[in-house]
């Protein structure tokens, strides 16, 4: 895990070209699948946040898990769901306290982010820069109040 | 690592792995209904029915179901061959016989040139295959609410004393997983009704979208401990939250507060 995602609110201008990206590149049996990212509206009018998932350190979605479906990708650091292993019982989704596991209503599967395998669509699309996929240490450390 | 050739296609596959998985792989249609990666392998259906031989085996060759059949170095597989088709075909033709309602056994039949059942068709039938992956299921995510019963031909799945299972918390994941969709339940406002139980399902506290049952959340909270509160709010809303929070972190309440 050499790379971090990192998410700018403050960038970000609502456009929604993360989840076009996001549905393109999960597309299923070449038409675009649902996506894994949300430009969702923020606490102020023209204030948007792209929320994904944030690939927590003690993920509820695993733990919530009962047939262990999902696992840490080792190399990206992301977790994923083994479609094969999934039952679909829709715990992970109710589970996950941030809302980024999405049961996939036309093709009837759990999604979740996969950082793409380690190139994340949504942040090689967005036009400006509030989703970045950028080495750990590169991000400059920004100081508030 | 292991190397076979599968249908002439030469493969390296992990030692343990089950040739059904290998199989399905490299995109082989091979017809399997009772498999699924969240159990152990159990071969009810006998569908994945592949001929295997060796070079050092003197042209012998052997009929295995490949979803119980590890695979082994050197192994040569035919998927199609003509024997292995002709024993699919009686099975299919038994399936369908006991299941001649089902749309899924009807369709299989059909792909292997089937219209008609040469058994006699079994009446009145749940059109169950009895394949036990959706005790298997339950018994896996540690619930175990249902079982086979009975023997012979009585054989079927049923909870216990065919009273609502007391172990059952409403999941749906044996039937959302039957492979021939026959576990009948039904969904009206809060309320679902599996198995002759009826669970009552959690309302969103913020939008009313209905989530998972409440006897599922309070399992999932006691046999892996997450706060029961993370189930009351639906994953919309969630998100919702998390994008207020992230916006607050980014300093917009101070900025919301400047602007009035």
């Amino acid at each position: 895990m050499t790379n971090r995602f990192v998410v700018t609110p403050n960038l970000c201008i609502g456009c929604r070209t993360c989840e076009l990206a996001c549905s393109f590149r999960h597309s299923v049996n070449g038409k675009p699948g649902q996506t894994r990212i949300f430009a969702v509206a923020g606490p102020m009018k023209e204030m948007w946040v792209p929320v994904t998932c944030l690939q927590c350190e003690d993920p509820a979605c695993a733990k919530s898990c009962l047939v262990d479906a999902i696992s840490r990708n080792e190399e990206t650091g992301a977790m994923e769901i083994d479609q094969e292993k999934c039952v679909k019982c829709m715990a992970c989704v109710a589970a996950c306290p941030f809302g980024c596991s999405i049961h996939d209503q036309q093709h009837h599967m759990i999604v979740k982010c996969d950082l793409c395998g380690g190139e994340p669509a949504c942040a090689q699309f967005c036009p400006t820069k509030a989703l970045v996929y950028q080495p750990v240490g590169s991000a400059k450390p920004k100081v508030v109040a | 690592m292991v190397h076979l050739t599968i249908d002439g296609t030469r493969v390296q596959a992990k030692e343990g792995e089950m040739l059904l998985k290998v199989i399905k792989q490299l995109g082989i249609d091979v017809p399997s209904l009772c498999d699924h990666d969240a159990v152990e392998p159990f071969g009810a259906c006998r569908l994945c029915l592949v001929e295997i031989t060796k070079q050092s085996w003197d042209g012998w060759k052997k009929y295995v179901t490949s979803c119980l059949y590890p695979v082994e170095d050197g192994l040569i597989v035919n998927t199609q061959a003509e024997k292995v088709v002709e024993a699919r075909k009686t099975l299919i033709d038994l399936q369908l016989a006991r299941c001649p309602g089902s749309p899924e056994i009807q369709q299989l039949a059909a792909d292997y040139g089937i219209t008609q059942t040469s058994y006699e068709p079994k009446i009145d039938s749940d059109n169950c295959i009895l394949c036990g992956l959706c005790t298997r299921i339950c018994e896996h995510m540690g619930f175990a609410a249902i079982s086979t019963v009975d023997r012979g031909p009585d054989r079927r799945i049923a909870s216990p004393l065919d009273e609502p299972p007391p172990d059952c918390i409403g999941c749906l994941a044996c039937a959302i997983n039957c492979p021939t969709n026959v576990i009948p339940y039904t969904e009206k406002g809060n309320k679902r009704t599996i198995w002759d139980k009826e669970f009552e399902l959690i309302t969103c506290s913020k939008c009313g979208r209905k989530t998972i049952t409440r006897d599922f959340a309070r399992a999932l909270s006691k046999m892996r401990d997450i706060p029961e509160a993370y189930f009351e709010v639906c994953d919309a809303c969630h998100r919702a939250e998390t994008a207020t929070n992230m916006g607050r972190i980014a300093g917009w309440s101070r900025r919301e507060e400047a602007a009035s």
